[in-house]
């Protein structure tokens, strides 16, 4: 069986890539997150950005351009940590 | 560094015993009430209890009403963060200074002595003569607080929450979470946290990129697409006040890593605090309570780091140009000036401790706003079994797909 599995891997490789294989593993394994997650809430906190009465000056600061990437084939930058609030930088004092 | 000239023997001597300037701080104390028998205003009763209906304390003999004033207004809570200078703590939320949980009083009914552990309880009742006694005068553990948040929901509102909650997650949940499931054993809690006023400013550093172009090239079958970019670097302050941000008070609840569901009772948060009142433990009675036992100076980390967090919030919105994303590398927070005000606030809590795995899990409900949240055991290897034949089923597919392709 693993060998027929094989050659029809094979022959597939020009019209659906083989990588769709591993549709039933990745889906187990988010199925099986998904659902501790509902259950055990581990992700859950007080969302105190959004839930906290807030009064905010006007944000101020500006940007200078220092260097150009002039082919890559990433889509985004690399870290991008401008959504993720609480992951803490280097700390200045 | 020359800092004037030097000053005289006499001089350095008084400010070597001179004693260290206090800290600005407010007093809360309600000077009405005393440690002990604290009577009905009406009819002189002691059996006063929280009324959750109406938010009021009632006599349980005559039936009058009452309730202490909203600390908000009363201490000026509200006001004024735009221009707080330094650490302002009141006196609730000051120094712990001993861990002498067990208080004795003496009941002004009878004069039996009568202890209270002022880590679980701020009431007892004299076993002679029956009064309620409380305990209302500022003690050196942390027990007393500034103010206190009275339960809204109702035992009878709370259970249906928690078996609300509870019915969704039946399939998976573990079977002797199921069978000793009885809701109505929900505990209400007062717990104590620290509510903070904070003025701060927050500035961060760091890179973004912003697309100048995009194109796929053409490589035999297959293609791959390319980006250009500029880099910039990019800096953003903000200032900002935040009015009762509300903080844990409790080492056993303030850790969040994963060997407990403290997460949870975090979640419920936050509370309408705006509404707290004057302290009077009557509004305790019939419910435990849990001791403050952070002081403020370890606190503080904790106010920087949720600042921060808020700070990148604030700023996030004026990062549209850079289409490819910010990645901040450097942070920093001034902290101007906070108050710190400290609250028992109310939970209904209903714990359950999974014995194979020695995990206390909660399902909690706030008793303001009905907020609740919880943790419900699952059972592994149901959760396998799904997670298998969801797998087996999009293999199926899969491979059906490829056959029919090839």
């Amino acid at each position: 069986m693993i060998t027929e599995l094989t050659q029809v891997v094979v022959m597939a490789s020009d019209g659906v890539p083989a990588w769709i294989l591993a549709a039933g593993p990745a889906g187990g394994a988010a199925t099986y997150w998904a659902l501790y997650r509902y259950y055990r809430n581990t992700d859950k906190s007080h969302a105190y950005e959004r839930d906290t009465i807030i009064a905010a000056q006007p944000v101020q600061g500006h940007q200078e351009k220092v260097d150009h990437i002039s082919r890559t084939r990433d889509s985004d930058i690399d870290g991008d940590n401008s959504s993720k609030h609480r992951q803490r930088v280097q700390r200045l004092t | 560094m020359f800092d004037g000239p030097p000053l005289s023997l006499e001089e350095e001597l008084a400010a070597a015993r001179a004693e260290p300037e206090p800290g600005p701080s407010i007093d809360m104390v309600n000077e009405s009430l005393a440690d002990g028998v604290n009577r009905c205003p009406k009819c002189g009763s002691t059996d006063v209890r929280l009324r959750a209906s109406t938010g009021q304390l009632i006599c349980l003999f005559c039936r009058h009403e009452w309730a202490e004033s909203r600390v908000e207004e009363e201490f000026g809570l509200g006001v004024g963060i735009d221009e707080l200078e330094g650490t302002v703590i009141a006196g609730g939320a000051d120094e712990i200074s001993s861990d002498q949980d067990v208080i004795t009083m003496t009941c002004t009914g009878c004069g039996a002595d009568v202890v209270v552990d002022t880590a679980h309880a701020m009431n007892a009742r004299c076993h002679w003569c029956r009064h309620t006694l409380n305990v209302n005068q500022r003690t050196p553990n942390g027990a007393v607080p500034d103010a206190v948040l009275p339960f809204r929901l109702t035992h009878a509102e709370a259970v249906e929450k928690i078996r609300e909650f509870a019915s969704k997650r039946r399939l998976f949940a573990h079977p002797r979470f199921k069978k000793e499931f009885v809701p109505e054993n929900v505990l209400g809690v007062y717990l104590p946290y620290l509510v903070i006023d904070a003025r701060a400013e927050a500035s961060y550093v760091g890179r973004g990129e912003v697309q100048t172009r995009r194109w796929t090239e053409k490589h035999g079958d297959s293609s791959t697409t390319y980006y250009a970019a500029d880099v910039y670097a990019v800096d953003r302050q903000v200032a900002f006040t935040v009015d009762d941000l509300t903080v844990e008070g409790a080492a056993d609840r303030a850790n969040f890593d994963g060997s407990t569901t403290n997460n949870i009772v975090n979640t419920v948060l936050p509370f309408d605090t705006k509404n707290a009142v004057k302290w009077n433990s009557s509004y305790l009675v019939g419910f435990t309570s849990e001791k403050r036992d952070l002081d403020v100076e370890e606190l503080k980390p904790v106010l920087e780091d949720q600042l921060l967090s808020i700070g990148r919030s604030q700023v996030e919105g004026s990062l549209a140009q850079f289409d490819r994303g910010v990645r901040w590398e450097a942070e920093k927070v001034d902290v101007g000036g906070s108050r710190w005000v400290s609250m028992y606030l109310p939970v209904w809590l209903y714990s359950y401790y999974q014995e194979n795995t020695k995990m206390l899990h909660y399902i909690a409900v706030n008793a303001r706003t009905g907020e609740t949240m919880g943790s419900v055991p699952v059972s592994q290897w149901r959760l396998l079994a799904a997670a298998f034949t969801v797998g087996t089923f999009l293999e199926g597919i899969a491979g059906w797909i490829l056959v029919v392709s090839a």
